[in-house]
């Protein structure tokens, strides 16, 4: 996945890449092998819910250990993940796979975010086409006022408030 | 003997305490009912010698901490001999007994302010404010005296068990208190809020005057789920700082309506709108508060902070249920008294503006109760279990923060009723160029990698690869929260000028002395836009750490270089170290510029383990080494590797209970503003294993670009926040003339 990065020209970093080039690209490709499969297992130490890569604990270094070897023997990423899957459940990908049922999860929020927007623009905009109480029409005459009305007089100090 | 007696005392007093508590309900409700002045005055009493039985109960408590008192279970459970001070103390909060008497106490105490200052005053709404704080103490004074009793004792023990070593940490013993200061400080709003809906009394008082203790409980809530962030980051090791663990979670939900409440009740304040809205809110904070404890301790959903699945799950579940349903019903019955003011005027409004930003808030929290919940969801719909990791969180809450960041922005400029075309031109169009410029700027900068993942996240949404699609827009957060912060930044520094150029004219005042005034006549107003900067700064340093982080893991020997991004670290080289109640090697590695060599700084990292002194041998000896001496002679160097050998025999043949590891990760921060490129990143060094003999350790090295940002954002926050709850005079007018026209409705009821 292509991912944007920080461009500050450092000498460093292009004696890195340079390194970096004269790997071998098979194992090049191991290692995002292995980064796939280690990104999306579970570390089942029962800790935060972290992957294999991020986790810290004891146990997720002996895991980076088992998928490690697994990639040695061949294994792609996906086969390992696939195979941990088999063993272990779908509990332990670190993220549901965003089909069937889970795509509830993926994509309720983002729905609902969609559908209040929507419902609360029509809303608003409902509101704003009825006007709330017996608002005079403009030049004409204002409502007889009620002075004793509670509710009127804290209107009033509220605007009054506004006002200061 | 002594100690029998503190136990006993301790014992009667929770007991006491809920006596007390119960009749303060009673009080309270039959003084409600009949207009007694007496009875609400007994009930307030009783409050207060609650309130005193609590802190002696504590104090107990407390107090069979620092006598090593391991008869008592809790103790021998949390605390140990070598268990430095301050730890002893802090180990009150390390369990679940301790936990719930330290938020009984925090709410007891706010109780008495509250009847404190309440004496004169809101004397319609105290009735039956004080039976829903009553009823909640008492909710937590039956956990203590029948579920979770923190004074059993059992048989003497020579030893305890300790703290988790991962909570010795300074930041840890801020951490939970802070939080419980916000979980229970939102019981007092709360409390009115149903007392001025039972009252039919749903004006602006009830809100108005607890104001202050919405701040305040929001205020220490996100201070708490920031501290626990910032111990997450230096004591875990992973690199990051939010892992959205159910807990975390949890705290965040209550932080996330309790910001909605807060900025909704300004609606009401001047319009007399969203009265609905608001009781609902205040109703989801407290019920959301609650809803953390449940969540973890009934076990359906399992946490790493859940001290064990336990008895009180159940109780909690019911309380929750109570409140909130409880409260649901009375609000509906009430929506005759909670009829709007006034209406919207504009779709383009400051209140509008605000709607939107309580549906961001709510929604955000929501999608977090969803996630957090889904594997229960999952598992009933489908009989399969999935777990909820970060990524998930982390993606789909992106399109939510994004919105949130640009409405910070809006809702403090756009106009109060209705937005005319000058005033939107006015506020937004030089803000607005700013963010398109900085979007633009950073997508210019990495053209080629953006126009890859455009092309990669039109190829995901044609195939319907949800997974994908998220992905590739994670890619864009950061130039868009750049942009979109940068927005923010230029409108609050907008408001700032246009105040401060009113003064200068007006008052012939310098800059300076304007600056300084505008803020301190407007504290409410300017210390909200200080924390919308320190939001700005928080959203910088979560996008750009989470997006540009580099990691290295790489084995060295003393004295080998790594190179990681522009910094080459030495590891000079490493003490074997046997202190307080761990032993285990301390490495220092410098740290220096990878083009010029310049030396940086140094970094100290360790990894520790602690010995479980349960087994005596190990006691023994671990002891025997303490006594050594200093660290550096050769034989205290051979003490320490000893105990290496000891662990790993004793571990054969009782596996891994025998030691408990953690790591003292070490940071290089940038703080200068002189090294630009580098400021506020941090090199962080964690060791995954040292070898004792010859020193060879595997290091996890992150550089964290901007993460300081967060901390920084932090104080920041802390600032306006302090600065928006100082007393004001403006503010007081208003509320006194507020509860000048209530006391006079009171009278005339």
């Amino acid at each position: 996945m292509p991912s944007p990065s920080r461009s500050r020209g450092r000498p460093a970093a292009l004696v890195l890449a340079a390194l970096l080039l004269v790997v071998p690209a098979a194992a090049a490709d191991d290692a995002a092998e292995y980064d796939l499969a280690a990104r999306t297992i579970l570390c089942d130490c029962g800790c935060h819910p972290q992957s294999v890569h991020d986790c810290a604990c004891a146990r997720a270094a002996e895991m980076r250990d088992e998928i490690r070897a697994r990639i040695e023997q061949g294994q792609s990423g996906e086969q390992v993940i696939a195979s941990y899957v088999a063993e272990h459940g779908e509990a332990i990908r670190i993220t549901p796979v965003a089909r069937g049922f889970n795509l509830v999860a993926w994509l309720g929020p983002l729905a609902g975010l969609l559908a209040a927007a929507g419902a609360l623009v029509l809303v608003v905009r409902r509101w704003v086409r009825t006007p709330h109480g017996a608002r005079p029409a403009a030049g004409g005459p204002a409502p007889p006022l009620a002075p004793d009305d509670g509710a009127y007089r804290e209107r009033l100090r509220r605007e009054v408030e506004e006002l200061r | 003997m002594l100690r029998d007696l503190t136990n006993a005392i301790g014992h009667w007093a929770l007991f006491l305490g809920l006596l007390g508590a119960a009749w303060s309900v009673v009080a309270a409700l039959l003084g409600a009912r009949i207009h007694g002045r007496g009875l609400q005055r007994s009930a307030e009493r009783a409050v207060l010698a609650t309130s005193g039985l609590i802190a002696v109960a504590t104090g107990c408590l407390v107090a069979g901490f620092l006598a090593d008192d391991f008869r008592l279970d809790y103790v021998y459970h949390y605390s140990s001999t070598s268990q430095p001070l301050p730890y002893k103390i802090g180990a009150l909060w390390g369990g679940q007994a301790g936990s719930l008497l330290l938020w009984v106490l925090i709410l007891s105490v706010m109780a008495c302010v509250m009847v404190g200052t309440n004496q004169r005053k809101n004397r319609a709404l105290m009735p039956w404010a004080t039976a829903v704080v009553g009823a909640t103490i008492t909710f937590f004074l039956v956990l203590l005296n029948f579920i979770e009793p923190p004074f059993l004792t059992s048989v003497a023990r020579p030893d305890g068990v300790g703290l988790n070593p991962q909570l010795k940490n300074y930041w840890m013993m801020i951490h939970p208190p802070c939080l419980y200061l916000g979980y229970v400080g939102f019981t007092i709003p709360f409390a009115f809020g149903i007392s001025a809906l039972v009252t039919r009394r749903t004006g602006d008082i009830w809100f108005r005057t607890t104001r202050r203790w919405t701040v305040f409980a929001w205020f220490f809530l996100g201070t708490g789920v920031l501290l626990g962030a910032y111990w997450a980051y230096i004591e875990l090791g992973w690199g990051g700082y939010w892992a959205w663990d159910p807990v975390e979670n949890a705290s965040l939900m209550p932080w996330l309506t309790g910001t909605a409440f807060l900025h909704s009740v300004m609606i009401q304040e001047r319009k007399g709108m969203l009265k609905v809205w608001n009781a609902l809110l205040v109703i989801l904070t407290f019920s959301l508060s609650i809803f953390g404890t449940f969540l973890t301790r009934s076990g359906i959903i399992s946490s790493v902070h859940s001290f064990a699945t336990s008895d009180i799950g159940p109780a909690f579940g019911v309380f929750l249920a109570l409140v909130f349903f409880g409260s649901l019903v009375l609000l509906v019955s009430r929506l005759d008294n909670l009829r709007s003011e006034h209406r919207l005027e504009s779709v383009l409004s400051r209140e509008s503006s605000f709607l939107f930003n309580n549906l961001i808030l709510v929604g955000m929290a929501a999608t977090v109760l969803l996630l957090t919940t889904f594997p229960m969801f999952s598992e009933l719909a489908t009989g399969r279990k999935v777990t909820m990791g970060p990524p998930i969180f982390n993606l789909v809450n992106i399109p939510w923060a994004l919105l949130l960041l640009a409405l910070v922005g809006i809702g403090p400029l756009i106009a109060w009723r209705k937005a005319s075309r000058e005033n939107l031109l006015r506020s937004f169009v030089a803000p607005g160029l700013v963010a398109v410029w900085v979007l633009l700027l950073l997508l210019i900068l990495d053209a080629r990698a953006y126009l890859a993942s455009a092309g990669a996240l039109l190829g995901a949404l044609a195939r319907l690869d949800v997974y994908t699609a998220f992905q590739q827009f994670k890619t864009f957060y950061p130039a868009i929260t750049f942009a979109l912060g940068a927005f923010v930044l230029a409108t609050v520094a907008i408001e700032f000028w246009r105040g401060v150029r009113v003064r200068v004219a007006n008052y012939s005042e310098s800059v300076m002395l304007a600056l300084g005034r505008l803020v301190w006549r407007n504290k409410r107003r300017y210390g909200g836009y200080i924390v919308h900067v320190g939001v700005v700064l928080v959203f910088f340093g979560v996008a750009a750490s989470g997006a540009y982080q580099i990691e290295a893991v790489r084995e060295l020997a003393p004295g080998e270089p790594l190179i990681v991004d522009d910094y080459l670290l030495r590891y000079d080289g490493y003490r074997l170290v046997a202190e307080d109640d761990y032993f285990g090697a301390e490495a220092t590695l410098s740290v220096h510029d990878g083009a010029s060599g310049e030396r940086l700084g140094t970094v100290l990292t360790e990894q520790r383990y602690h010995p479980n002194l349960m087994f005596p041998e190990l006691r023994e000896t671990f002891q025997h080494v303490k006594a050594l001496g200093e660290a550096g002679s050769p034989q205290y160097a051979e003490g320490v590797a000893g105990l290496y050998r000891l662990v790993t025999l004793l571990e054969r043949q009782a596996g891994r209970e025998v030691k408990t590891p953690s790591t003292e990760v070490g940071i290089h921060s940038s703080l200068s503003p002189l090294a630009a490129s580098r400021f506020a990143e941090d090199v962080y060094v964690m060791p995954l294993a040292i070898d004792p003999a010859t020193g060879r350790a595997n290091f996890r090295v992150f550089v964290n670009p901007m993460v300081n940002f967060l901390w920084l954002g932090g104080l920041v926050f802390v600032l306006g926040a302090h600065l928006a709850v100082l007393p004001d005079a403006r503010e007081r007018r208003r509320l006194d003339a507020a509860m000048a026209l209530e006391e006079r409705s009171v009278a005339v009821a």
